[in-house]
């Protein structure tokens, strides 16, 4: 078993001489096109920032209404989780389940493990779980669709206006934050360089 | 154009999760760095993605014929489908939040069952040239898969929002469960894929 200091592009398979790119700068195959990496400063520092910020965010955007009908002199109140229990109770529990995991789970799941591997790599702490977070938190960042569930409202929205009065709740200004530090994270999140202090870590 | 080494004909893997590439013998190959199980493709891509790209196809037929969901105004009952709520919306003069329903829920899905067939007919036919072209089309099937979860989640939000018993309700139809399935056999499709086939094959 060799390691090697060469690299391969995962997309294409081609052999390269890893470059060493500094804050600012992008690598990109040179046969394919694919984005190498993208070193951002203070990658570890500021995942570990807008993680915690995430996590705070969360609990309001979740438990706060997101938006209110008025109807009849009554009021709804629409959070994430009552669109859940929505489908559930129309028996759609397939997409009920499928909402669950990709509005609420997935999001939470993908901001603690952001968390826990930024912390340790800040403090520079080795943990044997370390390699099995990083794979995790790789394979749940697509499934994490909170800012699809954006449009989502927006678009369910305009459809109810035209007929009833609408009511936007604090969660929904919770949730426009959370999105925005979501999107922060995974930007700053440099894969190549926590794969290597992991590593460092690992020695 | 001269052949250029790939990883994979110097004898190197790549490991799929931390990138880490390695020249190992024998069976049951671990990634030196994070453990991981190393493959040098997708083990058998060609004929995951055909089956899941075949389920797909075989649900997108009822997730366009049967009614997404049913508006329910005063006692009377009026079943949507997917073109349906498009259409309501342009006679409602929702123009651009039609055209963002029609490019999520109509051209996108349309778009990934059509470019996910073209490059299993590139790997399986070893069409030649224009390997990168083929590359960006499987990157944009990989990047908009997500967006279609669009009308699932403006489903959710409608059913818990509208729910005022006779006088106006909307409930869930068969066709959300049949649509969510395509979204997510789409998706597993696309990451099943492995570009680096695509490369392969090329003289």
């Amino acid at each position: 078993m060799t390691q090697t200091h060469f690299t391969a592009c995962p997309e294409c398979d081609l052999l390269l001489n890893p470059g060493a790119p500094v804050v600012g700068d992008k690598a990109h195959c040179p046969r394919c096109g694919y984005l190498l990496q993208r070193p951002r400063k203070q990658s570890i520092e500021r995942t570990f920032a807008l993680s915690i910020a995430g996590l705070i965010l969360i609990f309001p955007a979740n438990l706060m209404p997101l938006v209110g009908l008025k109807m009849l002199g009554n009021t709804k109140d629409g959070t994430l989780w009552s669109g859940v229990v929505a489908l559930f109770e129309e028996q759609l529990w397939g997409v009920a389940i499928l909402v669950f995991l990709s509005s609420i789970i997935f999001p939470l799941l993908n901001i603690i493990l952001s968390l826990l591997i930024s912390a340790h790599l800040y403090f520079n702490k080795p943990n044997h779980y370390l390699a099995h977070w990083m794979r995790w938190l790789q394979h749940l960042d697509e499934w994490a669709m909170l800012e699809v569930y954006m449009l989502g409202i927006i678009v369910a929205c305009v459809k109810l206006s035209a007929t009833s009065e609408l009511k936007f709740g604090f969660g929904l200004y919770a949730f426009v934050a959370l999105l925005i530090v979501t999107g922060m994270l995974t930007s700053s999140l440099d894969k190549v360089l926590f794969w290597r202090k992991i590593g460092q870590l690992r020695k | 154009m001269k052949a250029k080494k790939t990883a994979l004909t110097q004898g190197f893997i790549r490991c799929h999760d931390c990138g880490c590439l390695s020249k190992q013998a024998g069976k049951n190959r671990l990634c030196p760095l994070c453990g991981g199980r190393l493959h040098p493709r997708v083990p058998n891509s060609f004929q995951r993605t055909a089956a899941l790209l075949l389920s797909a196809f075989c649900l997108y037929i009822p997730a366009n014929i049967f009614p997404i969901m049913t508006i329910t105004s005063l006692g009377v009952g009026e079943p949507h489908t997917i073109i349906g709520g498009i259409m309501a919306l342009i006679n409602g003069n929702m123009v651009p939040i039609a055209l963002l329903v029609l490019v999520a829920s109509i051209l996108v899905p349309l778009l990934k069952l059509l470019g996910i067939s073209l490059l299993l007919l590139n790997v399986h036919y070893r069409w030649q040239g224009r390997a990168k072209k083929w590359t960006i089309l499987y990157r944009i099937i990989a990047f908009v898969g997500r967006w279609s979860m669009l009308d699932i989640f403006m489903i959710s939000i409608l059913v818990s929002l509208v729910d005022m018993g006779d006088v106006a309700q909307v409930i869930a139809g068969p066709a959300a469960t049949a649509f969510a399935a395509v979204v997510v056999l789409t998706m597993f499709a696309a990451k099943n894929f492995d570009p680096r086939l695509l490369w392969d094959n090329q003289r």
